[in-house]
């Protein structure tokens, strides 16, 4: 199989527009390029580092996202926060199981999932682990895929708190939960846009 | 050693092989061989497909946002909401951040998106050029992926069902327009040839400004 890559013919790729160009000063880096105006990078600079930065932060947010409450539903005088997980125990014991399903794939398995994919792919390229390369590759997509639906809570909260506002009788307050989750959903989001899926097939220029 | 790049070369996204570009059969996909990346597509008439649903989207934006998406019914009395009040509630009760983000998410992107293919197809399809073309594609581009319709479409109904032990929910007009509006929206964005649009901006800055 032919494996001749952009780089190894001193070309790069335009991020923005796919065109190629020669790297002039072969320092991986060629500014505006003539047709969309954007910088072209050899590979995204120091990806590793900030994928690394945004996922240890994503990580450390996702503790508060859990245990603090995402909103507190007052309804006739008695009311108690809720969190992520307490939400979905509600909606299952009021059997809406399809929904408790959809909430609980969106707000809890996917960012789980996608911080441990994007941990496995930035340790198998930081330490040259050996694990086929496609499937890498089709797991950084499914995680650049699937990332924006963790925003599903964020929109019903907002849904809740518009609608739900009779007083005392019923009345729905977001909390301080919401606004770490939503932090976790943009900084995954943004780990993995920085994580450049070509350093998984970089090393293949080393071997030989 | 290579002095000149042949028009018909390409590199994959995700993997950085370089291959040559070859023509696709009507609706045919070009895959990456190394790893399955989807390279380009064959799509017809792009641009005015494009500026077609970028003038519906616009459209359509107007009530689905003007308009109340859905209506509570609790002890005879009546509330109900727009797309952008749950953010102004949310910006009210401090959680400025939050506020923001679903904000941007769900109105301020996806209009965005819509005005900038507007232009971009607007001023491809008349043969005009501008030399803002490159900036709009690139900033398209750019926040592509942070418009999120489809997932708050399915966030209604989830509050539906959420609040339905409660009180009676109501869908009103908005949420059919705003049904609409995502409908036209992921056409757009599903039919857009990106390389295609490249290629004209490309080709209309040789000719005069408008």
């Amino acid at each position: 199989m032919q494996t001749t890559t952009a780089r190894d013919l001193g070309l790069i790729r335009c991020e923005t527009c796919g065109k190629l160009a020669f790297d002039v000063d072969h320092d991986g880096y060629q500014e505006h390029y003539p047709r969309c105006h954007g910088h072209m990078h050899m590979r995204a600079t120091n990806s590793l580092a900030r994928t690394w930065s945004l996922l240890i932060t994503a990580a450390i947010l996702y503790i508060p996202a859990n245990v603090l409450p995402i909103m507190t539903v007052t309804y006739f005088g008695s009311g108690s926060p809720d969190t992520i997980m307490s939400g979905i125990i509600q909606l299952l014991q009021i059997g809406s199981y399809p929904v408790a399903a959809v909430i609980f794939i969106a707000s809890i398995l996917v960012p789980l999932l996608k911080m441990v994919a994007l941990l496995i792919l930035l340790l198998s390229v930081q330490f040259k682990w050996m694990l086929d390369d496609r499937q890498r590759t089709r797991m950084y997509r499914a995680v650049e895929l699937v990332g924006r639906w963790s925003m599903l809570d964020m929109f019903v909260i907002a849904l809740l708190v518009a609608l739900v506002n009779y007083g005392s009788i019923a009345h729905i307050v977001s909390g301080p939960g919401a606004t770490a989750f939503g932090s976790v959903v943009v900084l995954t989001m943004l780990a993995a846009t920085t994580f450049d899926a070509r350093l998984i097939w970089d090393k293949e220029r080393t071997d030989d | 050693m290579l002095t000149s790049i042949p028009g018909n070369w390409i590199a994959c996204k995700d993997c950085d092989l370089l291959l040559e570009r070859v023509a696709t059969p009507p609706g045919g996909k070009a895959l990456c061989p190394r790893c399955e990346n989807p390279l380009y597509q064959h799509r017809e008439q792009g641009i005015e497909r494009t500026l077609a649903l970028a003038i519906t989207g616009l459209l359509l934006f107007i009530p689905a946002n003007l308009l109340p998406v859905m209506s509570l019914q609790l002890i005879g009395q009546e509330t109900s909401t727009t797309i952008y009040e749950g953010s102004l509630v949310l910006f009210r009760e401090g959680l400025y951040w939050t506020a923001l983000l679903v904000f941007s998410a769900s109105v301020v992107i996806p209009l965005c998106k819509l005005l900038l293919m507007l232009f971009v197809s607007g001023y491809l399809y008349l043969e005009r050029s501008s030399p803002l073309l490159p900036y709009a594609m690139r900033y398209y581009h750019h926040i592509d992926e942070w418009g999120m319709l489809e997932v708050y479409m399915l966030s209604v109904l989830v509050a539906v069902v959420k609040l339905k032990g409660m009180a009676s929910v109501i869908p009103d007009v908005g949420l059919y327009c705003f049904i609409g509006l995502l409908l036209v929206t992921t056409l757009m964005s599903s039919l857009l040839d990106q390389d295609d649009v490249w290629e004209q901006i490309e080709h209309s800055q040789g000719r005069n400004p408008a």
